[in-house]
């Protein structure tokens, strides 16, 4: 016990140091949320008088809203397209997951399971493609699918960009899950009688549920959290993305900081509390991926 | 297993690479052709224009009246002078402008009753002088002022007015015209739209537009099936015959069938070489007939309508192109220029050649690929790992469409001129070489030296590439060493609030990247961003922070230290924490220091996670797009870019989507090299650590 208590007294300057990047982590989260409670448009926290004082310059760094209003979410979806952009963001990521998954797990599991020509430049082809920078694949791209397929702003065009992105990813992610499923099992169901696909879809996917769930939740954010290329894509306002959304709120010449907070707290709160049940896994596969690469 | 017969496979090969020279060299030719017969279409209603442009210059003679009004107004007149002019020019007494042409246009819509409308306008009063158009009548009758809804007629003659007089200046200094003079609107029912400016006394005065009727697509007549076939499958009897005397030796019926190869796709280029001379002929003669029915035409309306003394038209002129610049094909007797003609069937042979040639190539490839048996063992693999492919089929096709494709036309787009002006026009007309690459990477002048002090450009590519390098370094560094400290603190046995510190420290990671960037640039505002707020509270002054490089590169550096350091924190603390305890015990035991611990056991611990998380977050943050676009967007004057920002910039604000490849391109290149030295480098410090 007092051992405990001496070395909980050392620890103080090491508790000052994480506070201290605590603040500095929450700052910017805290000002957010004020923002979006202040039920106005100013991205300044209080109005500062022309001769102002200390304590009116404290008040104007205190996250806390001088008035607290839900205007700011209320009028994001009664006068704003915002609920229009954040269904566009839901289709075209639940699309992309979707699509993305089954492309990802058919193709991980025959990487995994047999060995054919091929197999190898197939696999390494999905780890080259993630050297190639993101502009130099989207001028090709906008070409293609605005230009010659006439779908720019449409859900075809962003989700066919998202998931041949995704893909690599899911690839080496699900098929690194694959490896590590004993092959027993699908031996065994061969001999009696099932077919390729009835061990697919019937023995070995369920198995991989923790893998498919990572993949599809991992696709679902980097879709979710997308903002350039759905900037370039999507030209038409009803077509927005939320990214594309919040940004057209403080962009250019727009200055509406409380409904892009509004909207930013909206958007970022599912998805965040998704990446917090999710981030153990993400890193090692990151860092297994990128060991074994 | 009987081995496998030479002689099959050659006949076989043969077979399927004279089908594929025989048939694309076929189906190139009906695109061709068809092509052709469009562009006739075009330059017989280009011909029919030109007539009419003619017609209305010589019987619209300015009357006295006109001229004299033309030399009060002067040049440079405003609309109310246009309207006093247009009201003087309805005055009674004075002879009304445009009779003439309207009456002109009748006549020739009469003559021409398979033209839709014809319409001309006026610039002086922005008139729409004379109309066919079936919606041109009631109230709208011409003559009248345009519409607001019209602007885009008024528009586009003064765009072809811009154009003629920009060809003449470049003429005049040497050069070839640039600017279309013509505009050519092919419509969906494959009529055409054409306009072309009319002239008065060498300056353009107005514009003459028509519409044809529509044109179905025209399909060229039946391809030459005949010789084709012939040339498909006699070679393929011969060698079957052959075949018989040659038995089975490999060499000499990879010989043959090569010989019989080239001989069959060479038969078929002599039959589509004449079947291509035929129509050419044909084609000119009809161009030269419609020529001389438009001028018989129009030379009688003139007669009629024109004053005794008009100049006489110039039918041989008529057959131009865009730059109104005549190609000279047919003569002013009506007939085709024979020499003229003779070079355009070489030019055609030319091509036809080229392109049998290309195809020979392509089938003798393949016929080698099945002949000596590379097609059978790939037809065996795809069968023997049927299953395999099915798998992976769906996603190697969304890759090689979506990906590998795009990326390889992206670096032929490096190597062109593309923009999107000119992105109709087909890759092979744009080539550049390596242009492109040479004007980014041989642009050195980075500083400039002024009496004002050191000029920096910004724009330069080695600028950008500097800052790039610096952005990168700093950033992993502040990430890294952040990261590292704050897991070293988190591991502290005995530590209290060690989840809760761990999950809040987490959160800048989970926040969406564009919201963290869009967040510090509003904090970073120069007037009402808190950062300036907290600057005043110390008694500071406020900052324009994106109004300087050093400033701007501050505060672009906040925002991403703020949103990096989690992933480098989660990242050691898991190391951290898979470190066996007992180690230390050991350790201890053995007396080592605190600090020799830390070297000897936590940092080469630390080393297989730590090493590819750094080269993650050194790729990651070179390509750090978000941050620098949505925080300081490159302020101040492109300062503060980063190369892939710069890029994207080059081709989605300017346009320039070739030069911006091969922008791109160069990135790759240095990524790649970035790559394949770190693989080494992490090799060799492997080679060492044990």
């Amino acid at each position: 016990m007092s051992r405990k208590r001496s070395e909980g007294a050392r620890h103080w300057p090491l508790h000052l140091f994480l506070l201290l990047m605590v603040g500095v982590t929450l700052y910017p989260l805290l000002w957010v949320v004020t923002i979006a409670f202040s039920g106005g448009q100013s991205l300044a926290i209080a109005n500062l008088p022309a001769d102002a004082h200390f304590a009116d310059r404290l008040r104007a760094v205190t996250p806390w809203p001088e008035h607290f209003s839900t205007s700011n979410f209320r009028s994001l979806f009664a006068d704003q397209p915002f609920a229009r952009w954040l269904a566009n963001s839901a289709v075209v990521s639940a699309a992309t997951t979707i699509l993305g998954v089954f492309l990802a797990s058919t193709a991980a599991y025959a990487f995994s399971r047999f060995r054919f020509p091929g197999r190898r430049a197939g696999l390494m082809s999905f780890l080259v493609s993630q050297m190639f920078p993101g502009v130099l694949m989207m001028i090709p791209l906008y070409i293609i699918i605005v230009q010659w397929l006439g779908l720019g702003s449409s859900y075809i065009g962003l989700v066919l960009v998202y998931t041949v992105t995704a893909i690599p990813f899911c690839v080496w992610m699900m098929k690194g899950y694959f490896d590590t499923i004993p092959r027993e099992l699908e031996e065994s169901a061969l001999i009696d009688g099932a077919s390729q696909a009835v061990i697919f879809f019937r023995i070995v996917l369920p198995l991989a549920k923790p893998a498919v769930a990572v993949t599809a939740l991992f696709s679902f954010m980097t879709a979710w959290n997308e903002y350039i290329q759905a900037a370039t894509f999507m030209n038409k306002e009803t077509m927005y993305t939320a990214p594309v959304g919040l940004r057209f709120f403080v962009g250019g010449f727009s200055q509406q900081w409380g409904f892009f907070a509004a909207g930013s707290i909206i958007a970022a709160i599912p998805i965040m509390a998704l990446f917090m049940f999710l981030q153990k896994y993400l890193v090692s596969g990151l860092t297994a991926g990128a060991v074994k690469g | 297993m009987p081995a496998p017969s030479h002689r099959r496979r050659f006949v076989l090969g043969l077979a399927v690479a004279l089908l594929l020279g025989v048939g694309i060299g076929l189906a190139l030719l009906t695109a061709s052709r068809t092509a052709e017969r469009r562009q006739l279409a075009a330059r017989e209603a280009l011909v029919t224009l030109a007539a009419l442009t003619d017609l209305i210059e010589r019987v619209e003679t300015p009357s006295a009246d006109t001229e004299a009004e033309e030399t009060a107004d002067g040049g440079g007149m405003g609309l109310g002078d246009e309207l006093a002019g247009l009201d003087a020019g309805a005055a009674p007494g004075a002879a009304e402008p445009g009779t003439a042409t309207r009456s002109a246009v009748a006549r020739f819509a009469e003559t021409h009753p398979e033209l839709r409308f014809i319409r001309v306008v006026t610039f002086e009063g922005i008139r729409l002088e004379a109309s066919t158009d079936p919606a041109d009548t009631g109230a709208k009758q011409a003559p009248r002022r345009l519409d607001r809804e019209e602007k885009d007629l008024y528009d586009l003659g003064q765009r072809l007015r811009a154009a003629v007089d920009e060809n003449r200046e470049t003429v005049a200094a040497g050069g070839a015209p640039v600017s279309d003079e013509i505009s050519v609107q092919e419509q969906a029912d494959g009529g055409f739209v054409l306009g072309a400016p009319l002239e008065r006394a060498g300056t353009v005065a107005g514009l003459a537009q028509i519409r044809t009727a529509p044109n179905p697509v025209v399909r060229a007549p039946t391809p030459p099936w005949l010789p084709a076939l012939l040339a498909w499958l006699a070679p393929v009897a011969l060698l079957a015959l052959l075949g018989l005397a040659i038995g089975e030796r490999r060499a000499v019926l990879a010989g043959a069938a090569l010989l019989l190869l080239l001989a069959g796709l060479a038969g078929y280029a002599l039959a589509a070489r004449s079947v291509r001379e035929a129509e050419r002929r044909d084609m000119t003669g009809e161009l030269a007939a419609h020529v001389t029915a438009e001028r018989e035409t129009t030379g009688t309306l003139l007669a009629e309508l024109g004053p005794a003394d008009a100049k006489p038209l110039q039918p041989e002129s008529w057959d131009r192109n865009v730059y109104r610049a005549p190609f000279g094909l047919v003569t002013a007797a009506g007939t085709p220029d024979a020499e003229k003609l003779g070079a355009l069937i070489r030019a055609d042979t030319g091509r036809l050649l080229r392109s049998v040639g290309a195809l020979a190539l392509l089938a003798a490839v393949l016929l080698a690929f099945v002949g000596f048996g590379g097609a059978a063992t790939v037809g065996r693999n795809l069968v023997h790992h049927r299953v395999a492919y099915a798998y992976t089929l769906p996603a190697i096709i969304g890759m090689i469409l979506l990906v590998f494709f795009p990326f390889f036309y992206g670096v032929m787009l490096a190597f062109t001129n593309q923009n999107i002006y000119n992105s109709s026009k087909p890759i092979v007309d744009l080539w550049v070489g390596v242009d492109n690459f040479v004007d980014i990477l041989s642009n050195v002048s980075v500083v400039r030296s002024t009496p004002d002090g050191l000029v920096f450009n910004y724009n330069n590519f080695y600028w950008t590439l500097g800052f790039n390098v610096i952005w990168t370094i700093t950033n992993v560094t502040i990430g890294v060493s952040l990261g590292l400290i704050l897991a070293l603190i988190l591991n502290t046995k005995g530590l209290a609030f060690r989840a809760l510190y761990r999950v809040i420290l987490i959160l800048p990671w989970a926040v969406p990247s564009y919201i963290s960037a869009l967040v510090f640039q509003g904090m970073f505002h120069q007037q009402f961003g808190v950062i300036n707020q907290f600057r005043q509270i110390v008694g500071l002054d406020p900052v324009a922070w994106f109004d300087g490089p050093l400033t701007s590169f501050a505060a672009v550096l906040t925002t991403n230290g703020w949103l990096s350091f989690s992933f480098m924190m989660v990242v050691s603390l898991g190391a951290l924490q898979s470190i066996p305890a007992d180690l230390y015990e050991a350790a201890k035991v053995d007396g080592a220091s605190r600090w020799q611990q830390f070297k000897a056991i936590t940092l080469p611990s630390l080393r297989p996670a730590l090493v590819p998380a750094i080269i993650l977050s050194v790729i990651w943050t070179f390509n750090q797009f978000n941050v620098i676009f949505l925080v300081s967007a490159g302020q101040p004057a492109g300062a503060t870019e980063i190369l892939i920002t710069q890029a994207y910039k080059l081709a989605f604000e300017q346009y320039r989507y070739g030069y911006a490849a091969a922008y791109s391109m160069v990135i790759f290149l240095i990524l790649l090299a970035y790559g394949l030295f770190q693989n080494r480098a992490s090799r060799a410090t492997e080679a060492i650590g044990e």
